[in-house]
């Protein structure tokens, strides 16, 4: 069964003009002009359950718009949207009990009463039988170490601890889909790890569908199976990690330590014809770039034979790159 | 009944939160006593330079004063949401709201709950007791019974009038003076409409029905039969009704239409 649905799904802003200056602002006043702005544009995309699937995008390319479509806050202005077996706009109530939602930059938990506190309350809302709610937040609060800080008030909590807080007070009725609008931004490394193994086991013992979106490319290497690209409102790409950086890695580069000084021409004389890359970090290291069609044992060999080599090192292009690398060419792409 | 326990769920953390912070609460208590006060003194300084106001003698006005402030306080109590453009719609806190399942308008007022406004009922119910003495009125107990519900039709008027108005900001980005300025005309709605002119007492009486918060309703209990005022007294139950029903409907269509904060 599909956890989510989308068909040519639209959402569009009309956006009051501001004209500049102060006798623009006078005019505005009388007059006002309003532009119509496409925060996505008729994307397709289904997600079955038990997936972990990444959101992906630069800043303003569409991603929260979707998932608060996704999460029932928005109204779309046109497409087909099933979520959970609900229209998400339609039957609000009933369809927000399915789900979970994590919005990074916001709380969901109150700010001055105890941690443990806000959690009751939630159980209230989400009307959790007692016993299940106990199971589930013994078992949560020792999965993700919460004991010693439940009785803490939230705004006296760091932002990890209050992430971890945020995760379970999402997960506390059972959700079938978990959202996560940047879970990770402004953790540290070690609070990042144990979320993404959290969520891992999450998916993998309770099945959860988790749709995520991130700008740490870290999280979607260690969790998804699935990415979506989205830029200017439309998908530019969906599929698994591993073909999209398959497909848009277009080479690698070889990083060289010289034993004596050597020139950037002396090496390209080495290497003409190959349609390599050379750059000088300084006279005793240089990177050479290498496309992915040509072979790296003939364009060392070139290079072995001929200089003073002290140590050798081959880059993948990483994640990071390649993504900065999609995003730049999408831009220049009308 | 899971709304109501809802109710009391929210309104112990109200009071756990509240409790540790006891000086605010009383200086809000403090504050709120002495506007109430402030407007109370005004009318007995108009009534030191003439001995009546449109044909109402002073402990008239202080009455439908005292009924004035019952509604009020209760308003202030459940329905006030001052503030709710700035903090869930411009920084976004309706996304939170919105994925809980339960009204989200019931979840922001509970939200913003803020039980000290009831002292000022109670003060209100003094006020009308004493000055209900003074008038030498009657008691009857058809007269608490009617009480409970004017009270109840005139907390109606002001939860739609606000309701609607608030939903205002699901309809434009831009905060707008509708809300301070209503806030102001609603204390026009305690002095006898007879006092002003036509189109005002049309205003308070048909479009922001003020009067329905004060002098008609309280009038009931005045017996004052000249303006027929009593008799639009039986109306508020009525109008409140109307009111809030055209309040929850403007909202309900506002959070179609909300965008949500960036990011």
């Amino acid at each position: 069964m599909l956890a989510i649905d989308v068909e040519l799904l639209q959402k569009r802003f009309v956006v009051q003009k501001n004209r500049e200056g102060l006798a623009g602002a006078f005019k505005d006043l009388f007059k006002r002009e309003y532009r119509e702005v496409k925060a996505v544009k008729d994307i397709t995309f289904q997600i079955p359950q038990g997936e972990i699937c990444g959101y992906i995008g630069e800043n303003g390319a569409g991603k929260s718009t979707t998932i608060k479509m996704l999460t029932g806050i928005l109204v779309p202005t046109s497409g087909r949207l099933v979520v959970n077996g609900y229209v998400p706009f339609k039957e609000r109530e009933a369809f927000v009990k399915g789900i979970g939602v994590v919005f990074g930059q916001r709380s969901q938990l109150w700010w001055d009463i105890g941690v443990v506190e806000s959690f009751n309350l939630l159980r209230k809302v989400y009307r959790v039988p007692p016993q299940d709610f106990k199971r589930r937040l013994d078992e949560l609060v020792e999965r993700l170490q919460l004991g010693e800080l439940l009785s803490r008030p939230v705004r006296k909590l760091s932002l990890g601890q209050r992430m971890r807080c945020e995760l379970v007070a999402s997960l506390l009725h059972n959700p079938s889909i978990l959202f996560l609008d940047e879970p990770t931004i402004g953790l540290d490394i070690v609070v990042k790890t144990e979320i993404r193994e959290f969520l891992k086991q999450l998916n993998r013992d309770h099945g959860t569908t988790i749709l995520l979106t991130t700008h740490d490319l870290q999280d979607i290497e260690a969790l998804c199976s699935r990415v979506i690209m989205l830029d200017d409102g439309t998908i530019i790409y969906d599929g698994s990690l591993e073909l999209l950086k398959a497909n848009w890695s277009k080479g690698r580069e070889i990083h060289f330590h010289f034993g004596a000084p050597t020139a950037l021409a002396a090496l390209e004389q080495l290497t003409s014809g190959l349609g390599v890359q050379w750059r000088l970090d300084h006279e005793l290291s240089a990177v050479m770039w290498l496309p992915s069609e040509i072979n790296v044992s003939g364009a060392l060999a070139r290079v072995v034979g001929a200089a003073d080599i002290r140590d050798i090192k081959i880059v993948e292009t990483n994640t990071d790159e390649i993504v900065r690398e999609i995003y730049k060419t999408e831009k220049v792409a009308p | 009944m899971f709304y109501g326990s809802l109710f009391w769920e929210y309104l112990k953390n109200y009071a756990k939160t509240r409790l540790t912070y006891r000086a605010d609460f009383w200086i809000e208590v403090l504050s709120d006593l002495l506007f109430q006060g402030l407007n109370l003194i005004f009318i007995l300084v108009v009534f030191a330079h003439t001995d009546s106001l449109g044909g109402w003698s002073q402990a008239e006005v202080v009455f439908v004063y005292g009924y004035f402030m019952i509604p009020y306080g209760i308003h202030g109590c459940f329905f006030d949401l001052w503030g709710f453009s700035e903090r869930y719609i411009v920084k976004g806190e309706m996304d939170r709201i919105l994925t809980r399942p339960a009204h989200n308008l019931f979840q922001v007022l509970l939200e913003n709950m803020n039980p000290p406004s009831l002292i000022g009922s109670a003060a209100g119910l003094v006020i009308m007791a004493v000055s209900w003495l003074q008038l030498d009125l009657a008691v009857q107990a058809l007269d608490l019974l009617m009480l409970a519900v004017l009270t109840l039709g005139s907390t109606l008027v002001y939860f739609g009038l606000y309701t609607a108005l608030t939903a205002i900001a699901f309809y434009t980005d831009a905060p707008t003076g509708i809300l301070p300025l209503l806030y102001n005309i609603q204390n026009y709605g305690r002095y006898p409409v007879g006092i002003y002119n036509r189109t005002i007492r049309f205003l308070l009486t048909w479009i922001i029905p003020f009067a329905f918060v004060g002098v008609y309703p309280a009038s009931y209990f005045l017996d004052r039969p000249e303006e027929g005022a009593a008799s639009l007294a039986l109306l508020t139950p009525l109008i409140g009704l109307a009111f809030a029903a055209a309040g929850l409907l403007i909202w309900n269509h506002g959070v179609k239409r909300y965008r949500g904060a960036g990011s």
